[in-house]
């Protein structure tokens, strides 16, 4: 029954004419069977009809009851009220306008942060259960190091003694100088990212290939036959989608490996791996404790708690630190980071504050909206009035409020899910900074649920005020309009109030925020950095052989004579300026050599307690003058600092001022390198400027080492010359393979670049909120200005008598903005307090700046009071100009 | 023109009732009432409309259009087994309530 039911409604509303067609002929019927009765009782056929009609009680009447019985009487209201709403909305365009364009602004703007927060932060990752993976560094707050990395060892000591794992895995810290290169019999050799893994990593991730197996312990013995993973991109991209490639072999860096699986999509952990290996082939590896490149990733068993998790870990890595305290530093912690927020890191906070900021603004748009919906509607307040008079029930009059209020949000709601999808695609195509999984972002299933959300949330604050305050109106109080206080329903004028009240605290908490990031992104990205050469452009050399190590098959004077041919080479090149090599490149990441040291002047006084360390470094000559480090005191590396000759180091400041407040000359002093000082004494020859080698935020000690005398190679190089970059990087590419053939240089990346990739995520959310808090101040303008307008219009009369009463326009124009502007400054003041709230929360991303700056917030406040003063005060006193004339009008 | 005007919700019922014995358009349910009832029911014209086409929405009669009597196209309305089932409820329980009020106005 329900579904005849709902069958014959569908009808009623879909197929109104037939249904009216067929209402009217019987009806017809009806009153023509009526009309003969009296014919044939002797009336005259007109009379016949008309007695008839009075008979059936009113042909529209009984026609208006049965449309009532079809069921669909609310809709026809429903339809009847949007089509008042769209002819309204074009009998006042200009409002529309604005109306449609900001809403449709907040929510474009909201849709694209949601789906991008969808993407990045809540859709899961490919891994089932992924909360119960774990990612295991290290870090030694005495140290002053923030992660410190694990040893293969420390893999065993996981699985052994923490039963709560279910597998264990490690694989090394950053992709980092693990690439092979893979040459195919059909194009030019490529570089591809690997991860050399533990045999049981994909097990803790819990996916299994696509096609073939994943590795086994058998995998990972030294000796034996390597094999190799590869991504599903790389077997498509590379191997030409060989449905049979398992079990072929393929060269990865002049070694045959067999490949025994390929990945499905998506599932590059760590992220962009192109191929994995295992780990545990060299003997060196297994074995030493120092060899500390790896970080643990563990898959609990079910109901095994993070608290546990990280209480067991630190208590393993105590009991390891007190059993091998030659290996460990005694004040090594645990930092055990469930898998998904690892993955994200640092792009969390910046996506949650955009996708709040973007949210804000939508609000901002709402509440002008509905504001100037509100206006609108005390502008119609006779006619309102009258209607409310005449017996239409308040509920009709807030009905056709909310239907224009839908209908807003409705049409915003289409256009912004365009602006969404232009900005989404942007975006993607344009990525603001190093955001995993940012490319995933689309307009889906969620987004559109996310955007009609937006619409309700818009069409209710644009319907519930005016509603409230038209359904108020009284026709009194509309006619009489000439008095101020009942010109508007009270109703609807508190209504107006409180929006103001609300836009001016949202509008605040926009800008403030902007203006807090904006501070905080200074302190970080106009840092010194202490590298005066942004133009220098770097790229990695790694020299890449057989073995799990790149540089593991070449010895020292292989590579050393690579090199320095290779820097010979460009050196002669015309439009090269200078060049030189480094082991890791500056802001390539926050991972890279610590190492402890120890000057003479100190030595043995580290005893058993924690050691600090320094960002270690390889470096050749004219490594400092290529990217403008400058050298404060002594001489760069030079031909003198052979492996025969006499071992040297240069020191950053700050270890150089711990050197002189210890009351010695750093030059000449002393310093030695490492857990167990194998390397001997080396004379401290210079002493550079301080840098940032990891990250902006982070400045550090850096201790550097001619390459000559260093055991571990060099991997960058760093080339400056008035060429264009790119000519500069062909070169490069050039030189290496005519040095070498199967070697490879990639990934140019000038200083520059380096620097604003470090502050990628911050840039891009600094200029989203400005241009939020941009959008937000705008609009408040717009509200106060329309609220001040339409105050105007309401009040002209009662103004232009003032004025001809002799009335100072000054006063006229103050009793006209003050209210207004009252609660616009209230609103300022809860805005303030919302943000001094927030602050306490210290987000990383406010560094540098607080939240409860009281000269920030200050000044906000005054910044916005004036310009909600000008944007009231400017209609009023325009309107005041002409009062005569009006008055002259109106009389 | 004398006679009673029908109580709440009697209207479907005597409708439901005159269709049980054939199928009938409205004019021809009107006039039926009236002539059974001995002219002492009065249906208001006005209010029979509706009522059909709310019965029709509920499923318990069912339109077709037909050629009536004098030869013109009329909507006839026929009771569906839902509108049957309807019919026996409806006067089951109408039964029930008038000779609850009979006994009342015997007894009182």
């Amino acid at each position: 029954m329900l579904v005849r039911d709902l069958l014959y409604r569908w009808r009623a509303l879909f197929q109104r004419k037939a249904m009216e067609d067929d209402l009217d002929a019987e009806l017809r019927f009806h009153l023509d069977r009526l009309a003969e009765q009296h014919v044939r009782a002797g009336r005259p056929p007109d009379e016949a009809r008309r007695l008839s009609e009075v008979a059936l009680g009113g042909v529209p009447e009984v026609k208006e009851q049965c449309r009532e019985s079809w069921g669909v009487s609310w809709a026809d209201a429903l339809i009847r009220d949007f089509w008042h709403a769209l002819v309204r909305m074009r009998r006042y365009p200009r409002s529309a306008a604005v109306v449609g364009s900001s809403l449709a602004l907040g929510i474009g703007m909201s849709v694209a942060m949601f789906s991008m927060v969808d993407a990045v932060l809540l859709r899961p990752l490919p891994f089932p259960d992924q909360d119960s993976i774990y990612v295991i560094q290290k870090a030694d707050p005495l140290a002053g190091t923030h992660v410190e990395e694990l040893a293969y060892p420390e893999l065993i000591d996981l699985q052994e003694s923490i039963p709560g794992f279910e597998y264990v895995a490690v694989t090394p810290t950053s992709l980092y100088g693990y690439a092979r290169v893979l040459e195919t019999r059909t194009a030019d050799p490529v570089q591809l990212e690997a991860s050399p893994v533990s045999h049981d990593f994909f097990r803790v991730l819990g996916v299994t290939p696509r096609m073939g197996r994943e590795f086994t312990d058998s995998d990972e013995r030294v000796g034996a036959p390597p094999v190799v993973v590869i991504s599903d991109r790389t077997w498509r991209e590379h191997l030409g989608a060989d449905p049979g490639i398992i079990g072929r072999t393929v060269r990865l860096s002049g070694q045959g490996h067999t490949v025994i699986g390929v990945m499905a999509p998506g599932e590059g952990f760590p992220r962009g791996a192109a191929l994995w290996v295992p780990l545990g082939i060299d003997q060196r590896v297994i074995e030493r404790r120092g060899a500390t490149f790896l970080q643990a990733v563990a898959r609990a068993k079910p109901g095994y708690s993070r608290q546990q998790i990280d209480s067991d870990v630190s208590a393993l890595f105590r009991r390891l630190a007190s059993e091998y305290p030659e290996a460990y530093s005694s004040s090594q912690l645990a930092i055990v980071t469930p898998l998904v927020n690892y993955w994200t890191g640092s792009a969390r906070i910046h996506l949650w504050i955009v996708l709040g900021a973007s949210l804000l603004l939508l609000t901002a748009a709402a509440i002008s909206s509905g504001g100037l919906l509100l206006s609108r509607a005390v502008s119609r307040r006779s006619e309102i009035a009258t209607h409310l008079a005449l017996g239409a029930p308040p509920r009709r009059i807030f009905t056709q409020m909310a239907a224009e209020g839908a209908v807003a949000g409705g049409i915003a709601a289409i256009a912004g899910l365009g602006i969404a999808y232009l900005v989404i695609r942007s975006l993607v195509r344009w990525p603001p900074a190093e955001i995993p999984r940012l490319s995933e972002a689309s307009l889906d299933l969620n987004s559109f649920c996310f955007a009609a959300g937006a619409a309700a949330f818009v069409a209710v604050v644009c319907s519930l005020a005016p509603g409230w305050g038209a359904s108020g109106m009284r026709l009194e109080s509309a006619i009489r309009e000439g008095d101020p206080r009942s010109s508007v329903s009270l109703r609807a004028s508190r209504a107006r109030d409180l929006f103001v009240l609300a836009q001016s605290a949202v509008t605040f908490v926009l800008v403030a925020t902007a203006v807090l990031l904006v501070l905080s992104y200074r302190s970080v990205a106009f840092v010194e950095t202490g590298f005066a050469n942004r133009d220098a452009l770097t790229m990695d050399v790694t020299l890449r052989g057989p073995g799990l190590f790149p540089a593991q098959g070449f010895d020292a004077s292989t590579r050393h004579a690579f090199y320095s041919r290779l820097l010979q080479r460009l050196r002669e090149e015309p439009g090269v300026t200078s060049v030189g090599a480094i082991l890791l490149r500056p802001l390539a990441g926050p991972i890279g050599w610590d190492i402890s040291y120890e000057f003479e002047f100190e030595a043995g006084s580290w005893d058993g307690g924690a050691r600090p360390k320094a960002n270690y470094e390889v470096v050749t000559t004219d490594y400092f003058k290529t990217v403008g480090s400058p050298l404060l005191q002594g001489r760069d590396f030079d031909s003198r600092d052979s492996e025969e000759a006499e071992p040297v180091a240069i020191i950053s400041e700050t270890l150089a001022d711990q050197v002189r407040s210890a009351g010695h000359t750093p030059l000449g002093h002393r310093v030695r390198l490492g857990i167990r000082w194998s390397a001997g004494w080396m004379r401290v020859v210079g002493v550079s400027g301080d840098a940032r080698y990891r990250s902006g935020t982070h400045s550090g000690a850096h201790i550097f080492v001619p390459m000559l005398q260093a055991a571990q190679a060099t991997r960058h190089v760093v080339i400056r010359g008035p060429r264009p970059r790119q000519e500069l990087s062909t070169l490069v590419q050039r030189v290496v393979k005519e040095i070498d053939p199967r070697q490879n240089a990639g990934d140019p990346l000038t200083i520059g670049e380096l620097i604003d990739r470090d502050t990628a995520r911050h840039r891009f959310n600094v200029i989203l909120l400005l241009w939020f808090g941009a959008c937000a101040v705008i609009l408040a303008v717009t509200a106060v200005y329309s609220v001040i307008a339409e105050t105007m219009a309401a009040r002209r009369t009662e103004v232009a008598i003032k004025s001809a009463l002799g009335a100072p326009r000054s006063r006229v124009v103050r009793d006209l903005v003050v209210r207004t502007v009252r609660f616009a400054v209230l609103g300022l003041a809860a805005g303030t307090a919302a943000v001094t709230a927030f602050g306490t929360l210290r987000l990383d991303v406010f560094r540098g700046t607080s939240a409860r700056d009281p000269i920030v917030l200050a000044s906000v406040a005054a910044i916005l009071f004036v310009v909600s003063l000008a944007a009231a005060i400017w209609p009023a006193w325009h309107a005041t100009r002409d009062n005569r004339r009006i008055l002259l009008r109106e009389g | 023109m004398s006679g009673i005007d029908l109580p709440q919700g009697t209207l479907d019922l005597l409708i439901l009732k005159t269709l049980n014995l054939e199928r009938q358009h409205g004019w021809g349910i009107s006039e039926r009432i009236r002539q059974v009832s001995r002219e002492v029911l009065q249906v208001r014209q006005g209010s029979l409309y509706p009522a059909l086409h709310r019965l029709e929405r509920r499923g318990w009669i069912r339109a077709t259009w037909g050629v009536s009597d004098n030869n013109r196209r009329a909507k006839y309305y026929e009771l569906t087994p839902a509108g049957r089932r309807q019919l026996e409820d409806a006067s089951a329980s109408w039964r029930q309530l008038s000779a609850a009020v009979q006994i009342i106005l015997d007894t009182a």
